[in-house]
């Protein structure tokens, strides 16, 4: 206890609370911080839409004559592309110390896992468009939108990293001093994997509550 | 205040003199993005009841906590700005001690307004039923 | 006062040359199109914008020459749409907020006492974008395709079946086309007031125009998002058969508002909220004091952009929502003026307690007081659910905004536009014609949109394009637009200003005004490098405090001076310790061809030839690829162990 005194009362000291926090960040992180920040605004806009559009339809939802997501094949992209952060990171500490295998390795790790889920999508839109599409009622016009807009920002993803791994294939791009692009696009590649959690909460799981 | 705080105590500072800052702002932007929603679309739905609880009990609650994170947050913001004054008027030379007391100050006043706001939210919540036009 | 001209004690001639070869650049055509000078680049986002400011001004005049009587035929109905529709988009869109990102971003590097923005080429690539939207929108107009719903396109009338044809197409195309512009500058304010400020510019010696700036962009960030959604979904519902706004299959018109509104209100902010920071850095100088309460208007200012967010429901309370639901609102909608109420009390405090020097900004910004005030007292009145039910869509609301806005805005940017324009330009205006501007430009506002208050509340609704003899409308039309005429002169006498200075008036000193802020403490108009020496920053006024002014003179140091390359200082976020000097990008030509691809590529969607944008996509993300990729350097200076 009176350690945790000790701290709370170093914590709420004049020179505690003038710690400068945050602090040492650079540009590039700041931008593609900002970047990240109106992206996620624009999703969480169009999840809040969805919510309206829904709660305002009444209580059959998805509307009449089509079912409830099902959930296989959304699980199994989840687990393709959550873990696909892992990688990135994991190269990120190997470029810090100048590993620049680890980078390479790690960079293509993530470049798979992101291609398995942008082909596993396009089986998944194979089998709906089927039933319904963006224009047979509301809740396609949404499940589309939203999931094809995710979709897009994966393939953005996909871009950057591809791109990265090419510059460190070149050989001159990335070291200890120089890897401010690896962690900039590696901020923006957690982003599109947390996105994810919520548009698989939101279009899959929200429908079964 | 004699010996520099450890790098833990040097975090839990900064962040609880942010908690001063924006801790009302923050905690108003939940209040009106669960407060408004949950009134409007159980309304919409045309029930007064979320499962078994009342409406009215359950916006209150979304005005509630808010407002105490809020109380909260300018007690923090007045105890900022009081240690960071002291610390000044002893003498200590710090750039840092004017920056930290001047964001205290904002932080003071932006809760008071976001106090205010919850406030009346609440005494809303009191005199108007829950889904009248 | 001193200003640093060259050569100065504290910097020899051999960095000063360095340093002009490091950051000149020639006067060449290519120049022209590769510049990412923020001074050029700011210069140019001034004078598009006032061009835009123009043609939407000619519109409102064409638009009051048809009310000017009762069931007059200047224009047809559809062209009128087209000329309401346009004057409020370009206003809002392509003249208010580009304007003021214009002064932002000439004065933010100047103010914090950096030489650049902190991503000069993103800088660059934003006013190409922001003039190809501006006239990827204005061009629809000659063909009668121009945007025809209104500035805010409610649904369902801006769906494409009650509204064929183009128009909205552009609406929303054009909307999406400028949101990059305004997101990427927002976030280049951001991060360069964050990490660009001179050593010892801590949060609380960061001006008050910064911190504006800073708050818009912050705002901006939160807050477009919401339209550009909302007119994506609008183009798919138009040209794809999506449903999100028709509610024959489950989408919902009011999603519409919603999300509109949800932008533009705190647009609202976005577009005043700077030129009241124009306010707080034009008073000083003109009441030889620092203005009233320093963190008081910091909170004001940082408050105000939070609570813009919460307060949209406002814009609706016409639309039959459960009452309690808007009392939420409502309490967000009252409280916001408090903070308003700070800050004309603070620039009264200010006023009252200095020694007031008459001179033409100063006019405007009493002018703007006298304006915002009383636009924002109608403002309170919407406050009142009762009340607002009563005016909405009615006159009186086109009065209201035009107070805010032409109070709350154009004023304080004819303030800023007099006095800067020395710094600028390098040349001093001529006083007596600046007098005469602001007279006329005051009597013309408040003739034209005062009356609009009385027919407003006499029943006239807003946006008809004639109507019949009513009791109390002829008249008071007939002298709004008398107004707007006079209003007109007024403002050519501005633009003469502006011209006779550039080509007539005297050399400006560096410090015509004996300014507070730092731009004040270099050469008018600025070297391209801003400063011969990087100031250390000692006070919230540094310009009149000898330690700071010391710091570029004879206390200069050579990790202030950085003449080896082209370089300037990144320091910590919060109190501004000094972290390390930086290279800054050369100028260059992929800005330009950037954003002329995504012309390319929005065009293309406009007119539906849609293998023209797939290959036009391709070139954008090229574009980028090759402009991101990292140069060439040797193992060792990259550090890499294998």
């Amino acid at each position: 206890m009176t350690d945790r005194g000790g701290v709370l009362a170093a914590a709420t000291g004049a020179e505690a609370l003038s710690t400068e926090l945050p602090v040492g960040r650079s540009t590039g992180w700041w931008g593609m911080v900002m970047f990240v920040a109106t992206e996620a605004t624009l999703f969480a806009c169009l999840l809040g839409s969805y919510f309206y559009l829904r709660f305002q339809y009444g209580p059959q939802w998805p509307p009449d004559g089509i079912e409830d997501p099902k959930l296989l094949k959304p699980l199994v992209m989840t687990a393709v592309l959550l873990p696909s952060s892992l990688p990135v990171v994991w190269a990120e500490h190997g470029i810090r110390r100048g590993q620049r295998w680890r980078l390479r390795a790690g960079l293509t790790a993530t470049l798979l896992l992101g291609a398995t889920f942008l082909t596993l999508q396009a089986t998944e839109y194979a089998e709906k468009l089927k039933h319904f599409t963006m224009t047979t009622d509301v809740y396609g016009s949404l499940f589309y939108l939203i999931t094809g807009f995710h979709g897009l920002h994966v393939l953005v993803g996909l871009t950057m990293i591809g791109w990265l791994l090419a510059a460190s294939l070149r050989g001159g791009s990335f070291g200890a001093h120089r890897h401010d692009r690896v962690r900039n696009a590696a901020i923006y590649w957690h982003f599109v994997d947390l996105v994810w959690i919520a548009i698989l909460f939101t279009i899959y799981l929200s429908p079964r509550l | 205040m004699t010996t520099r705080p450890d790098s833990r105590a040097r975090l839990a500072g900064g962040l609880l003199l942010w908690y001063g800052v924006l801790g009302g702002a923050v905690a108003w932007a939940v209040h009106l993005l669960v407060a408004w929603p949950l009134d409007e679309l159980t309304c919409a739905a045309g029930s007064e009841k979320i499962s078994a609880v009342p409406l009215w009990q359950a916006v209150g609650l979304a005005v509630v906590l808010p407002g105490l994170v809020t109380a909260g947050s300018l007690a923090v913001a007045a105890l900022a700005w009081r240690r960071t004054a002291r610390a000044q008027s002893a003498g200590v030379q710090d750039p840092a001690f004017g920056r930290s007391r001047m964001l205290a100050v904002v932080g003071i006043w932006a809760n008071l307004l976001f106090l205010t706001i919850i406030v009346l939210g609440g005494v809303a919540v009191l005199v108007l039923p829950a889904c009248q036009r | 006062m001193s200003t640093t001209t060259t050569p100065s004690p504290g910097i020899s001639r051999e960095d000063l040359t360095r340093l002009g070869a490091h950051w000149g650049e020639p006067a060449s055509l290519r120049s022209w199109f590769t510049t990412v000078d923020h001074k050029r680049i700011g210069r140019r986002y001034l004078v598009t914008a006032g061009f835009f400011f123009v043609l939407a001004g000619l519109s409102a005049l064409v638009m009051r020459t048809q009310l000017a009587r009762p069931e007059a035929g200047v224009v047809s109905p559809q062209q009128y749409n087209q000329l309401f529709t346009m004057h409020g988009t370009a206003m809002i869109f392509l003249f208010a907020t580009p304007m003021l990102f214009g002064f932002g971003n000439f004065l933010v590097p100047l103010m914090i006492g950096s030489r650049d923005m902190a991503f000069p080429r993103l800088n660059a690539f934003g006013y190409w974008v922001f003039l190809f939207a501006g006239l990827f929108m204005w061009a629809s107009l000659p063909f009668g395709a121009a945007p025809n719903n209104g500035w805010f396109a409610y649904a369902p009338l801006s769906s494409e079946a009650h509204n064929p044809g183009l128009h909205m197409d552009v609406y929303a195309l054009g909307l999406l086309f400028l949101g990059i512009s305004t997101t990427s500058a927002s976030i280049n304010f951001i991060v360069t007031a964050l990490k660009l400020r001179a050593p010892g510019m801590s949060l609380n010696r960061v001006p008050l125009f910064v911190w504006a700036i800073v708050a818009t962009a912050f705002m901006v960030i939160f807050a477009l998002p919401a339209l550009n959604l909302d007119n994506a979904m609008l183009f798919l519902d138009r040209r794809f058969g999506t449903h999100f706004f028709d509610p024959s299959a489950g989408g919902n018109v009011l999603l519409w508002q919603h999300l509109f509104w949800i932008f533009g209100h705190p647009d609202v902010y976005i577009i005043v909220m700077p030129a009241l920071g124009i306010v707080s850095a034009v008073l000083p100088a003109f009441t030889r004091r620092g203005v009233v309460g320093y963190p008081l208007i910091v909170l004001s200012i940082v408050s105000i952009s939070i609570i813009s967010f919460g307060v949209w429901v406002h814009h609706m309370f016409a639309t039959g929502l459960p009452q309690l639901s808007y009392s939420f609102f409502s309490a967000a909608s009252t409280i916001i003026t408090i903070p308003s109420g700070i800050q004309i009390f603070a620039w009264l405090a200010t006023m009252a307690l200095g020694r007031l020097v008459l001179r033409v900004p100063l006019l405007f910004v009493i002018g703007f007081i006298v304006t915002f005030v009383l636009g924002g007292f109608t403002g309170a009145m919407f406050a009142l659910t009762a009340f607002d039910q009563q005016v909405t869509d009615s006159y009186f609301v086109v009065a209201h905004f035009h107070y805010v806005l032409i109070g709350g805005a154009v004023f304080p940017m004819l303030a800023g536009l007099y006095y800067w324009l020395p710094k600028i330009s390098g040349r001093m205006y001529h006083e007596r014609l600046g007098r005469w501007a602001f007279w006329l430009v005051f009597a013309g506002m408040h003739v034209t949109f005062f009356p609009m208050h009385l027919y407003g509340l006499f029943g006239m609704p807003r946006r008809v394009y004639t109507y019949r003899s009513e009791p109390g409308w002829d008249g008071w039309n007939l002298v709004s637009t008398a107004g707007s005429y006079l209003l007109a002169v007024g403002l050519l006498l501005v633009l003469v200003g502006v011209l006779h200075a550039l080509l007539r008036g005297r050399p400006a000193p560096g410090d015509p005004w004996e300014g507070d802020s730092l731009e004040w403490a270099t050469a008018s108009p600025p070297e391209p490098y801003n400063f011969p020496v990087l100031p250390r920053v000692h006070s919230l006024h540094p310009a009149w405090d000898a330690r700071t002014a010391e710091s570029t003179t004879t206390g200069a140091t050579a990790d202030r001076i950085l003449s080896a390359g082209r370089r300037t200082l990144v320091t910590s976020e919060l109190d501004a310790h000094r972290e390390r000097a930086v290279e800054m990008p050369e100028s260059s030509v992929k800005p330009l061809l950037l954003a002329g691809a995504l012309l390319v590529l929005f065009t293309s969607l406009l007119f539906a030839w849609y293998p023209v944008a797939a290959v036009a996509a391709l070139i954008v993300a090229a574009t980028i690829a090759v402009w991101l990729w990292p140069p060439r350097r040797p193992d060792e200076e990259l550090g890499v162990v294998a």
